[in-house]
């Protein structure tokens, strides 16, 4: 039991595949993500399809997820929030099953490359900017001055404003990334510990490894809870403009 | 044992949800400031250490700021 905890997060490629001079290989990260996306792809569509009145257990599981989206960005954006409802649902529900799928063991979880969390979020910071750019045009660049800055404080104001801005999507991307990463190297060190330990002491780590195991599924909610509802956050920055300070719940 | 779809709204959760979104907001700004004063140093001014210690200055600054925003923003429980 010499193995680096490590080990896990390693990528061989499948099958090697070049294209243009991008390495578009096949490994395990991409297979899972297929998985993933078939898993939730189906499972939705298997509990959108009864529509019945009385919900079954499957149905009735997607109805509150979608009841848990729609609260969480009304609360955050309000009603003009709602159009951005399918991107939402979307990386909720894939970042969602990429944390569960992956605390199957032997199963990879895709959401510990830093690459896959880093697109999601740069990606939903850029839409937000771009939003923010089409409704208030050079307006916009007000977020650097913060309401209520005086004069002689701003030019020490925007280069700290620019840092929290960029700061943003990094921390986003790093959280979901480095939450994912540690639990499993804790999860891989335990159950190492375990294996080595034998029967005499290897059942107290082996203790922590089922405890550590239950709150990584409560992480695994947590995680998706958090991308998704600063996905909110930051797509309601740019509506309302400095208009978080007046209705803030 | 009563399966909740939103571990979000279990106040054990929703503290530990807190914690980890304080966290990585102070890290956050911490890397990108000492990343962008490291830019100007290397790339720009040629100022080696400076860039480096004003950007890690403000990334302190800036990551107070974004913790202090995100607690504004915390519902009232």
């Amino acid at each position: 039991m010499e193995e680096s905890p490590l080990h896990q997060f390693e990528l061989q490629n499948w099958i090697p595949i070049s294209l243009g001079g991008f390495d578009i290989s096949i490994n395990k990260a991409v297979v899972f993500m297929w998985i993933v996306v078939l898993v939730a792809a189906v499972l939705m569509v298997m509990a959108g399809s009864a529509r019945k009145l009385v919900p079954g257990k499957l149905q009735s599981l997607a109805e509150m997820m979608v009841d848990f989206i729609r609260s969480m960005i009304l609360d955050t954006m309000g009603k003009e929030g709602m159009r951005f409802f399918p991107l939402i649902a979307s990386l909720f529900v894939f970042i969602l099953f990429s944390n569960l799928i992956g605390l199957i063991p032997g199963s990879y979880t895709v959401t510990s490359q830093i690459i896959v969390t880093a697109v999601f979020s740069f990606l939903v910071y850029g839409l937000s900017l771009v939003m923010g750019f089409m409704l208030h045009g050079a307006k916009f660049l007000g977020i650097l001055v913060p309401p209520g800055t005086p004069g002689w404080l701003v030019p020490l104001m925007i280069p700290i404003e620019i840092i929290s801005q960029v700061a943003r999507p990094v921390s986003l991307a790093v959280r979901l990334f480095a939450n994912m990463t540690a639990g499993h190297v804790m999860l891989a060190v335990l159950f190492s510990l375990t294996i080595g330990g034998g029967l005499l002491i290897g059942w107290l780590p082996f203790a922590f490894t089922v405890a550590i195991y239950g709150l990584e599924f409560g992480i695994a909610f947590i995680q998706a809870y958090i991308f998704s509802i600063l996905t909110c956050v930051y797509l309601g920055d740019a509506f309302h403009l400095h208009g978080h300070d007046e209705h803030a719940h | 044992m009563g399966f909740r779809m939103a571990p979000p709204q279990d106040p054990l959760y929703a503290g530990l949800g807190q914690a980890i979104r304080i966290a990585t907001d102070l890290l956050a700004a911490l890397i990108v400031g000492g990343a962008l004063g490291w830019v100007c140093d290397t790339y720009v001014f040629d100022s080696t250490p400076w860039g480096m210690i004003i950007g890690l200055l403000m990334g302190i600054v800036a990551g107070m700021r974004n913790a202090y925003r995100s607690i504004q923003r915390w519902p009232k429980t």
